[in-house]
């Protein structure tokens, strides 16, 4: 019989388009004292480490979570990192929910850092098209790279795709209202890259086209920062939450799917996001939920497009797949609506800081459960060449 | 064929640093490379990359078993009965798209110079899976609508070929003759390409010069505000180009040097490029936020001379957007 795991401590470090100020080294262990801290435990009370970077040339070393066990306090003790392009983050809770739930260890930091714009490109003396360079070494080398294969195109071709299938859906004024919506959410993240940049959807439609048919205010933003938690099995969760006088969030359903990353018979079928579905319904499966759009409050979605976000509410279950757009038109995450979706802000607002992004996310859910007495979250990391990645967990505050 | 280094030049910085001053503190920031060469195999992928490069030729591989085919050959093995072998083939050189593709007008740095550019799927006449493939129009700059799925494409060789995916792109077949769709091993060079031809414009009448004028005098004090706001600056660090702006009405210059921009009313002898637009008044509502230039430029309101310019006319467009936004905080 598996164990029972909660979420006993968060912490998140500022997420900015740049730190100068520090190393991922520093981003790391800021992020820990915060989660620490929040736990009121010390980090010799910790029993493993889960590492979640994503990529090795944005923090220029290979292996780079080595320097950071001992920087940490962790030193002779397990320490495992995880990488799974975007849905890092999501893969390393799962990762050590799993080896909880095992009852391996009775406590776990899970703990999401990345740099980005360290990367520079000299021949246009800027950064962005070098950290698009580093994410487009992600893509298949033999075939695609060459042919200018970037994380946006293939998101786009699943997008589009959708399209084909749905030409009513996705529509223009209601990706920029979604955009516009979580510019307004941002602004209660102090710690979001963002907090301060609200726009409107006009804005959002005019603002210029980076990759058909994502403009620049519907994707999400490179960002630098780190997230922490503290995860731990039941009885040491409940010791230590009645030590801090904080309710434990129970990680209830964890699921995962990696999609073919070819298109055509037996592959990718291009107009879903097959793996959304699968990982979000084998977490149900796991928490017990038969239907999502009875239990489910908040979402924590990795929305790197607008567009991607809908698509993965529609594979969630939580609205219809071809009406996704009912989220804004029949008020479904409006203010006030049925579902909080990204409270934080999400990576558009917040920042994508890949290895730390669903950590931060989780961070964002565990304390929005808490805050505002609501019973389930869904918490969704999405990732890799044409969104073949996802992992979700749900949270439960009882 | 022209001898090229790997990591051409203009990408790899001198040796240096620099230190950046936030509330007070000295941080040191140092130009660095992480890089490693290779010689490296392409394995059982060879007979693909060879049949491209030296005989014009498409194949897949075929499951013994189930009949599926795969383009490119991804396996000798199908994974879907029990890795049974499978074997090459050829396929026909013409398919359909399997979706819309996307279109890249904001390329890194490696790929600026075939920006915008439509990579997209292609499912070959005789192949069940898509192959991975760039997509360019006859026409000029490639805008939604032109590729959509379902769009007949066939498969064009490169002239100067060297065992890439960047061989070969496609191309609508409706650009083509029935000859051209017939031909197996067809060369970009015996395709009727459109040249790019800079717009003429009509003379402008009175009405139009009050226009031009009005415009005008908005565009200079619009520059003068961004030349004055540090964070519209940042946009264009590093930065230097002369644009020659043409419209109905007169022309001028944009200069553009490390951070500061300014507007003159000059004749450039040799600009890094020219713009072109009809009407004054759709550069200033990009320059003001009320509309990407980069959209312009993709709707053929604006021309420029050179795709490759499209890296400046973000970097104007993210000028306008930094110059609203710090004026908003």
């Amino acid at each position: 019989m598996s164990k029972r795991i909660g979420i006993v401590g968060a912490g998140v470090t500022p997420f900015k388009g740049t730190w100068r100020e520090k190393t991922y080294y520093e981003l790391a262990q800021m992020a820990a004292r915060e989660a620490v801290k929040d736990a009121q435990i010390e980090i010799s009370d910790v029993d493993a480490a889960f590492y979640g970077i994503y990529n090795d040339i944005f923090e220029r070393t290979a292996i780079p979570e080595h320097a950071i066990h001992g920087l940490l306090g962790m030193q002779n003790k397990f320490g495992i990192r995880i990488t799974n392009g975007g849905a890092t983050g999501a893969y390393t809770m799962s990762a050590a929910h799993a080896y909880l739930a095992a009852g391996r260890f009775k406590t776990a930091l899970v703990l999401g850092v990345e740099k980005a714009t360290d990367c520079f490109d000299f021949s246009s003396m800027s950064a962005t098209p070098e950290v698009i360079k580093t994410i487009g070494w992600s893509g298949d080398s033999f075939f695609e790279q060459g042919i200018g294969w970037t994380a946006s195109d293939s998101y786009a071709e699943v997008v589009l795709a959708y399209l084909d299938e749905h030409p009513g859906d996705l529509k223009p004024e209601i990706t920029a209202r979604i955009s516009a919506q979580l510019s307004q959410q941002v602004r209660d993240n102090k710690y979001a890259q963002r907090q301060f940049d609200q726009v409107t959807p006009e804005e959002v439609i005019n603002s210029r086209l980076v990759v058909y048919p994502f403009k620049e205010l519907e994707i999400c933003v490179y960002t630098e920062g780190a997230a922490a938690l503290i995860f731990a099995e039941e009885e040491t969760a409940k010791e230590i939450s009645r030590n801090n006088g904080t309710p434990v969030v129970w990680i209830t359903g964890v699921g995962e799917a990696n999609e073919h990353s070819f298109a055509g018979k037996n592959q990718k079928n291009m107009s879903r996001i097959m793996s959304d579905y699968y990982a979000s319904h084998r977490a149900y499966e796991m928490a017990g939920i038969k239907d999502p759009t009875k239990s489910i409050d908040i979402v924590e979605l990795h929305d790197a497009f607008v567009h991607q976000l809908e698509i993965s509410m529609a594979e969630f279950g939580l609205v219809p797949l071809g009406n996704a757009d009912s989220l804004i038109e029949d008020g479904l995450m409006t203010p006030g609506g049925k579902y909080l979706v990204n409270p934080c802000g999400g990576l558009i607002y917040c920042g994508h800081a890949v290895g730390a992004s669903n950590i931060m996310s989780a961070w964002s859910a565990r304390n929005e459960l808490i805050k505002r007495g609501l019973k389930t979250a869904l918490v969704h990391g999405t990732g890799s060449t044409v969104a073949q990645y996802t992992a979700c967990l749900i949270f439960e505050h009882v | 064929m022209e001898k090229k280094k790997v990591i051409d030049e203009m990408y790899i910085p001198d040796v240096g640093s620099q230190i950046e001053t936030i509330d007070g503190k000295e941080y040191l920031i140092t130009n660095d490379a992480m890089y490693t060469f290779y010689r490296r195999t392409k394995g059982e992928f060879s007979p693909f990359f060879l049949a491209l490069k030296n005989e014009k030729r498409l194949l897949g591989c075929k499951c013994t078993k189930c009949g599926l085919v795969r383009v490119p050959p991804f396996l000798t093995h199908c994974p879907d009965c029990n890795f049974v072998p499978t074997e090459m083939i050829e396929v026909e050189q013409v398919g359909i798209m399997n979706s819309t593709p996307p279109i890249t007008y904001f390329a890194t740095s490696m790929f600026q110079h075939m920006a915008p550019y439509g990579r997209g799927r292609v499912i070959f006449r005789g192949a069940d899976t898509a192959l991975s493939i760039n997509l360019y129009t006859t026409t000029g700059i490639l805008v939604p609508g032109i590729i959509k799925k379902g769009t007949e494409v066939k498969l064009i060789f490169r002239d100067e070929r060297i065992g890439e995916m960047t061989d070969v792109f496609c191309i609508p077949t409706a650009e083509l003759t029935q000859e051209e769709i017939n031909k197996n091993g067809l060369q970009e060079s015996e395709i009727n390409w459109e040249v790019p031809v800079e717009p003429s414009l009509p003379d402008a009448s009175e009405e139009d010069m009050a226009r031009y004028r009005k415009a005008l005098a908005e565009l200079k004090s619009l520059i003068g505000d961004m030349n004055g706001n540090e964070s519209a600056r940042k946009a264009i660090a590093g930065w230097k180009r002369d644009i020659q702006v043409k419209t109905r009405g007169g022309q001028f210059a944009v200069l553009i040097d490390d951070g500061d921009i300014k507007l003159e009313e000059t004749v450039l002898s040799s600009p890094d490029f020219i713009m072109v637009c009809d009407d004054l008044n759709i550069l200033l509502d990009g320059l003001a936020y009320r509309g990407a230039i980069t959209d312009s430029v993709i709707n053929k309101k604006i021309w420029i001379s050179k795709n490759m310019e499209f890296n400046t006319i973000f970097k104007l467009d993210r000028m306008a957007r930094f110059l609203v936004r710090s004026k908003k905080t």
